[in-house]
């Protein structure tokens, strides 16, 4: 065993102090990256050999890895799970905050007072038949009947482009974050074979993963490569090594299990029919449902409300007979079917020619005849919706009702969801967080080690030139 | 435990954004005195509150409708009070000029003149109008219901108007039903009705009327056969209107106690709705009211946690080992 073991044995403990201190570095300075994991040396012992004939065996310093990333996957996959929760829950919040203010009336205006307005508007007229001004008044109210049917049919399809505006950009990032992940799978492959550190790397595929789970629900399947695939769950492949496949949206005509009409759909670049449907999870999953589920659960229920109501009020409008003693008359024009009804309803032609043509009586000649008016008011307490079993208001306030069920039950699953989540963060902090006081107490320990490792080498060249200065 | 800076700083952050959204939500309640500001804040209690909001709007325009339907009677009633006048005036009449004793020709012709101002002024009650509308014509509201001649030209339509859910009260007597004492055996009833002798009548009740059903006295045609009886001096025919103007009286009599229990079942029916709108309010208000005080309680104590999350945050986030190591 010569001096030079010793030098090289500090040597070694030199560049173990140096590669520690900048991985503290390195930690420090990326603490509040997003998806760090803080990384750590592994050191061992180099294995001793024989040094003298005797056979003394002395260490020679220390061996140290590539940093590796202290990371747990399991809590990964749970922290990406909360995460696609989370998104899921805003995101529908959002919507669903759109379309319950379609429906709010509690503090001004809307079709259940306008409703009532109109079957009391028919009252009046019952009570005085003859008066022209109490006629144009109901056409007044049936007016704000048909203009709020619109307004509220509008709102509700403006709100569904709104989603689809949101789903295209949305289906954008998923695109760019599949073909990120691609990208990192074949370097991270490429710097496995050539034994670099992928610690990083595998961060940000990390952080890339987590993501696209916030937009879409994904299976992620690690192979023996250090390769993830992923799969949209129930959907089809995304990222198969590093091939990264491409989603398109498109706008078809026909309504496919419930979707409304020339809404978007989406589409895999390799197959043909459409995985609207199977999408289910993340932001646009949520999207899909609000627009899906309840806005076209509430046109098509508004569509039924507008048609039934139509269709009954004509039905004994025409039995009754104008000022003019004309019999026959529809007070609303008359509509096929609830398709799109709320888009299509007006008044009649008739009616809004002349307020004469409302019809109360149900004779002719008869001006103080009020029987139709009254038998018209009387549709109010009818059972004319859902098949005879709930009136025409309280088919509208279900409608209202429902979405606000949909949106506190939502609000609730959010609030818990950020518990949750709050918990998840926490203990992935606890595993890969960063702490400074950590880090800084490290920085010592290492720097004091690389002093004694530099005291040493300065021992062993001591012990040099005492020897040299023997040869002297 | 490790326990990390970004930790520390979620707990800050998180209890922070916590208080400060459950104090928006107060102050929202406090702006607008309401707890329920939207149908996701309680969505069963949003349609219940639109089911009263409709109730009431209901209610309003039936005790409208109620009060309407109660001038209309009262009117009625006022104007066939005057009618029952007229007819005991000629029944004195008649009691005065058919005894031999106290009447002479000369007096009966005098008396004729006086018989015939009440046939105008019966003529003119039963044309009596409120605002443009005839309230003796049935549904002809808009001409006089009785002719100079007496001749009832209007038809038999009740006027129904609802003063409560599914409650209807006629708001009119239509002139064919007080002017005759048997409407379906008049002889202006027969054209109206469409009766010929032979059928069995019904009453607008839809009960069936059993005797003779062409005995009947129109109030008109007695005071003008009375009249004559006077100009001809015929004392047996002034007799014989006594009988038949004793029968009007009673039955005009009869009609105005039915429109006085129409309109107490107005009344009863209107003080109904008033205690119903106000249960109404009550349980309406109990949903979407905020209660100020609790409102205002409660802000106080999300504020008094707001400042505590401060505080205790920089006793969290200040020191650090650095601060240590000099």
């Amino acid at each position: 065993m010569g001096l030079s073991d010793v030098s090289n044995a500090a040597r070694t403990g030199l560049n173990a102090a140096k590669a520690n201190i900048s991985t503290t570095g390195h930690n420090i300075a990326n603490a509040n990256t997003e998806g760090f994991s803080r990384q750590r040396i592994h050191q061992e012992a180099i294995a001793p050999r024989k040094t003298t004939i005797k056979g003394d065996y002395i260490g020679r310093g220390v061996n140290f890895q590539p940093p590796e990333r202290i990371n747990d996957e399991y809590i990964e996959k749970q922290v990406r799970g909360g995460a696609r929760d989370l998104a899921h829950f805003e995101e529908k919040g959002l919507s669903l905050q759109h379309v319950e203010d379609i429906f709010n009336e509690m503090n001004g205006d809307g079709l259940n007072r306008l409703m009532s307005r109109l079957f009391n508007e028919f009252r009046k007229l019952s009570n005085d038949p003859n008066s022209q001004a109490v006629r144009e008044s109901v056409r007044e109210a049936s007016k704000s009947v048909v203009n709020d049917f619109k307004r509220v049919h509008k709102e509700l399809e403006e709100s569904a482009h709104h989603i689809d505006s949101r789903i295209t950009s949305h289906i954008k990032e998923v695109n760019e974050l599949a073909s990120q992940i691609a990208e990192l799978n074949s370097r991270i492959r490429v710097n496995e074979i050539s034994k670099n550190v992928t610690a990083d790397l595998n961060d940000q595929r990390d952080v890339a993963l987590k993501k696209l789970m916030q937009l879409t629900d994904i299976t992620t399947t690690l192979d023996e490569n250090d390769t993830v695939n992923v799969a949209i769950r129930g959907a089809g492949p995304l990222v198969t090594g590093v091939t990264a496949e491409k989603l398109h949206v498109d706008r078809t005509k026909e309504n496919s299990e419930g979707k409304i009409e020339n809404a978007l759909d989406i589409y895999a670049d390799y197959k043909p029919a459409p995985l609207t449907n199977k999408m289910t999870g993340g932001k646009i999953g949520a999207l899909l449902q609000v627009r899906d589920e309840t806005i076209s659960g509430a046109m098509k229920r508004l569509d039924e409300l507008a048609f039934n109501l139509t269709r009954s009020i004509n039905q004994i409008h025409r039995q009754g007979f104008t000022r003019n003693g004309a019999q026959g008359v529809n007070f609303f024009k008359d509509l096929p079917d609830a398709h799109r009804a709320s888009e299509f309803l007006e008044i009649s032609d008739q009616v809004l020619n002349s307020s004469d043509n409302i019809a109360a009586a149900a004779q002719a000649n008869s001006p103080g005849d009020n029987r139709i008016s009254i038998a018209i008011s009387g549709l109010q307490g009818l059972r004319l919706m859902d098949e005879g079993k709930t009136t025409f208001d309280d088919f509208y306030n279900g409608i209202v009702s429902d979405v606000g069920v949909l949106k506190s039950s939502n609000n609730a699953s959010l609030n818990q969801q950020r518990n949750i989540n709050t918990q998840l963060t926490k203990m992935r902090d606890q595993v890969s967080g960063v702490s400074m006081d950590e880090e800084t107490a490290n920085l010592l320990q290492f720097q004091h080690a690389y002093d004694a490792s530099a005291k040493v080498i300065q021992v062993a060249e001591k012990m040099l030139d005492s020897i040299l200065e023997i040869m002297k | 435990m490790r326990v990390t800076e970004n930790t520390n700083f979620n707990i800050v952050r998180d209890s922070i954004n916590r208080t400060k959204g459950k104090m928006e939500d107060l102050q929202m309640q406090a702006a607008t005195q309401k707890k329920l500001n939207a149908p996701g804040d309680d969505p069963a209690g949003a349609a219940r509150v639109l089911e009263v909001r409709t109730d009431k709007m209901n209610n309003d325009q039936f005790q409208v409708n109620g009060r309407m339907a109660e001038t209309f009677l009262n009117h009625s009633d006022h104007v066939l009070s005057e009618l029952s006048e007229i007819i005991l005036r000629a029944k004195e009449i008649a009691i005065s000029q058919s005894s031999a004793a106290s009447a002479t020709s000369e007096s009966r012709l005098g008396v004729a003149e006086e018989v015939s101002q009440l046939y105008q002024q019966a003529i003119g009650l039963a044309n009596k109008k409120i605002g443009d509308r005839f309230i003796f014509g049935g549904f002809k509201i808009d001409q006089a219901p009785v002719d100079s001649d007496g001749r009832y030209q209007g038809d038999d339509g009740q006027a129904m108007v609802e003063i409560s859910r599914d409650v209807f009260v006629g708001m009119n007597v239509p002139g064919i039903e007080v002017f005759n004492t048997n409407p379906q055996g008049s002889e202006d009833g027969r054209q109206l009705y469409g009766v010929s002798e032979g059928n069995r009548a019904l009453t607008s009740d839809g009960l069936e009327i059993p005797q003779n059903f062409s005995d009947n006295s129109n109030v008109f045609d007695e005071i003008q056969a009375l009249r004559i009886s006077l100009l001809t001096s015929d004392i047996e025919g002034t007799r014989n209107t006594l009988d038949r103007l004793d029968r009007l009286y009673n039955h005009v009599v009869s009609t105005r106690s039915k429109i006085g229990s129409r309109v107490n079942g107005i009344q009863n029916t209107f003080q109904a709705l008033e205690r119903h709108n106000l249960t109404n309010s009550q349980m309406s208000s109990n949903i979407e009211d905020a209660d100020m005080v609790q409102v205002m309680s409660d802000l106080n104590k999300e504020e008094t946690v707001f400042r505590n999350a401060l505080s205790s945050s920089r006793r969290l986030i200040q020191p650090t080992l650095m601060d240590f190591l000099k």
